[in-house]
């Protein structure tokens, strides 16, 4: 008799939990074990992509059907994640409990995106550090000083900011198509080009990235603050579907 | 699949010192992994005092951590000695940084190139965990199988005919650093977009910039 | 006196309501009790001179240890209580040492005034998340004499974690007399040479003793030798130019 529920049901072969989503749960006591850290992300979301416009935007595309990956932090920036869900809703609980005390401390200063930018990628590297990171890609985007801020960090404390910034497997597909859309022309894409840009590569992703689905949110950050889109999605046409051959 | 802590961004640097100027250049590519492409610039070699710079390749994160650690040391001393720290101090500070992770490393190959307290060009070279020495000219990084022989060749004068040495002129030095990160860049995936070459000579530090192969 | 200063002389951390610290002051008062010691700083060097209490004829003159080396380019003079100088120049000898090993250089003469007066004010209950080594305030007064990049200098460091520097300084019992002579005496074109004769032609007259080889001792910093205590030969050489 296998004495663990969450194992009733399941085929027996070793093959079916492939990415260890269902622990062992005789080798995990709370008393007597030792102390263990994340070893491998559990919900996850898909990529992130991210550039920058005449004003400042960015978009990224969801997966878990409604669940939301970008996070407004205070009144310019904009918290996008890729990566495990549960350490994302733990940097947004912390980065509101920041935002939270810098406000009620009343002294005029404020936490602009470049601040929140170097907060987050001291923590990221500081988690990395103590050999417990926290699974995710970020992209932090904003708007500050008059001009727009996109700035990236993983879970290694890995940074760079860029005029486009990409996620997941939108680094492998939707940069190329982001770079020479973008780069050059950062101080003159309108606003329409930049929502066309932002579908037509979410486009592309929902084709091509097996994980996604086709829903996405659009974030936009100018001197006006931020505005997050609600749930959107890519007209897709799959007519060439019956016309491919070589496939199963 | 258990949590691996580094990665290799990639990325050159060189340094070559001659008689009264110095010259660091680095690459500003930096790279993820397979053959991904972060971001074409993202710098890092940095201006420590008026006389030093700092290049540090390899885990990226680690190279910003320890720059803004030595930065702080350098402030603390400045605050503590009221002078600014000299090239071999900043030298010897950064092999006691980086041995004090001796059992879990900086990630990165770090020079300094700068003026030494009689103004004389130096370049100095670390291993990820302190091990230090003092040099003419030397490369590190992704691009340094590729450059360093090139150094000894044209800075050194290794491998050729007798000849008469003379003081290498600051522009054939940098004629001498972009010829090395072009061809350095066209073999090398990891080393490209932009090269920044910065000169510290008595008047201070001055940095020019250069197009790379960005593919 | 105990009259007006009962009650604030109590806690080594007390002010008094007139602003004082009486134990820091009661300490410099016991530098007063101390024998005598000179520095003198010249272009050539430093040179640290003090005067030796051979209390008994029977007493190994050359057991009494008033001049301490720092370092190879520094070294200090002492009065006061000297055993409270040990844990101050073990201070300055540990931060010397630190300051070569992380920086490959030589550690600045002030760097190890402000060092040793750092540890000065570290008596008392100690502050959070401090420790604290003494109960009181340290009864000695030092001067520190070395060479760096700026030359040769010469710091006094007192019980109250301040440190100044001199030109020329005389400090313990007979330091007024000496201070008064050395203003007389000194000038900026001194010699090492006469800087030595000066410095035990003031310990002279200060001394109760007559001055001769076993008395005193003599030091001096220079860029040449660094650091050197005078062999009772050496000194005798200088005692016979006074």
């Amino acid at each position: 008799m296998d004495h663990f529920p969450n194992y009733w049901g399941m085929p027996p072969q070793e093959s079916f939990d492939r990415y260890n989503i269902f622990q062992d749960k005789t080798k995990n006591n709370a008393i007597s074990d030792p102390t263990t850290n994340t070893k491998q992300p559990i919900v996850t979301g898909t990529s992130v992509i991210a550039f920058k416009y005449k004003d400042a935007s960015f978009g990224s595309l969801a997966r878990y059907r409604e669940v939301e990956r970008l996070y407004p932090v205070g009144e310019y920036t904009v918290l996008a994640s890729s990566g495990d869900f549960s350490d994302f809703q733990y940097v947004k609980h912390t980065l509101d409990k920041i935002m939270t005390k810098e406000y009620y401390t009343n002294d005029g200063h404020i936490l602009g995106t470049p601040h929140i930018y170097e907060y987050l990628s001291q923590v990221m590297y500081h988690r990395r550090s103590k050999l417990n990171p926290l699974w995710n890609a970020f992209v932090v985007g904003g708007y500050h000083n008059g001009e727009g801020y996109l700035g990236y960090v993983n879970l290694l404390g890995t940074t760079f900011q860029a005029s486009t910034i990409t996620t997941g497997i939108g680094m492998y597909m939707a940069s190329p198509l982001l770079r020479k859309a973008v780069e050059g022309h950062e101080d003159t894409l309108t606003e329409a080009e930049a929502v066309d840009l932002v579908e037509q590569v979410m486009r592309v992703l929902y084709y091509r990235d097996s994980q996604s689905i086709n829903r996405y949110q659009r974030a936009k950050i100018t001197a006006q603050g931020v505005e997050i889109s609600p749930l959107l999605s890519a007209p897709t046409d799959w007519s060439i579907g019956k016309d491919l051959r070589g496939y199963q | 699949m258990s949590f691996y802590p580094y990665t290799d961004n990639g990325g050159s640097a060189l340094a070559i010192a001659g008689e009264d100027y110095c010259l660091l250049a680095s690459d500003t590519r930096q790279s993820g992994e397979d053959y991904k492409i972060h971001a074409g610039y993202v710098p890092k070699a940095f201006k420590l005092t008026d006389s030093c710079v700092y290049a540090g390749v390899g885990f990226s994160a680690d190279g910003v951590a320890l720059v803004k650690r030595v930065r702080q040391s350098i402030e603390w001393y400045r605050h503590a000695h009221e002078k600014t720290m000299s090239t071999p101090a900043l030298a010897q500070m950064i092999a006691t940084v980086l041995y004090s992770k001796r059992f879990f490393p900086y990630y990165v190959g770090t020079i300094l190139g700068g003026l030494d307290e009689n103004g004389r060009g130096v370049v100095y070279s670390f291993d990820p965990v302190g091990s230090f020495e003092a040099e003419l000219h030397k490369a590190v990084g992704s691009g340094a199988e590729l450059i360093q022989p090139f150094l000894d060749n044209q800075v050194n004068l290794k491998f050729l005919p007798e000849v008469e040495r003379t003081p290498l002129p600051l522009d054939v030095a940098l004629q001498i650093a972009k010829d090395a990160f072009t061809s350095a860049a066209e073999r090398d995936t990891k080393t490209g977009d932009y090269l920044e070459i910065f000169i510290i000579d008595r008047e201070g530090v001055n940095v020019e910039r250069f197009d790379l192969k960005r593919d | 006196m105990f009259l007006t200063r009962s009650e604030y002389d109590r806690g080594v951390n007390t002010f008094s309501p007139e602003g004082r610290l009486f134990q820091v002051e009661y300490a410099i008062e016991a530098i007063k009790l101390g024998s005598t010691a000179v520095g003198i700083q010249t272009s050539e060097g430093v040179v640290l001179a003090v005067e030796k209490r051979v209390t008994s004829p029977l007493l190994v003159s050359s057991s009494i240890e008033k001049i301490m080396e720092i370092d190879r380019h520094l070294g200090c003079a002492m009065s006061g209580l000297t055993p409270d100088s040990r844990t101050l120049i073990d201070h300055a000898r540990t931060q010397s040492q630190n300051h070569e090993f992380t920086y490959n250089e030589k550690i600045k003469v002030e760097s190890v005034a402000q060092a040793v007066c750092d540890l000065a004010l570290r008596f008392g209950e100690g502050a959070d998340g401090e420790e604290s080594t003494m109960s009181r305030p340290f009864g000695v007064a030092l001067l520190i004499a070395g060479i760096d990049e700026k030359g040769p200098q010469l710091f006094h460091t007192d019980p109250s974690g301040t440190y100044v520097q001199y030109d020329a300084k005389a400090i313990g019992s007979g330091s007024e007399g000496a201070q008064t002579e050395l203003q007389e005496e000194y000038h900026k074109s001194l010699t090492l040479q006469s800087a030595e004769t000066l410095s035990l032609k003031v310990l002279k007259q200060v001394m109760e003793e007559k001055l001769n080889n076993t008395n005193v001792e003599l030091a001096a910093v220079t860029p040449e030798h660094g650091f050197k205590i005078y062999s009772e030969a050496d000194l005798q050489t200088v005692i016979e130019r006074l």
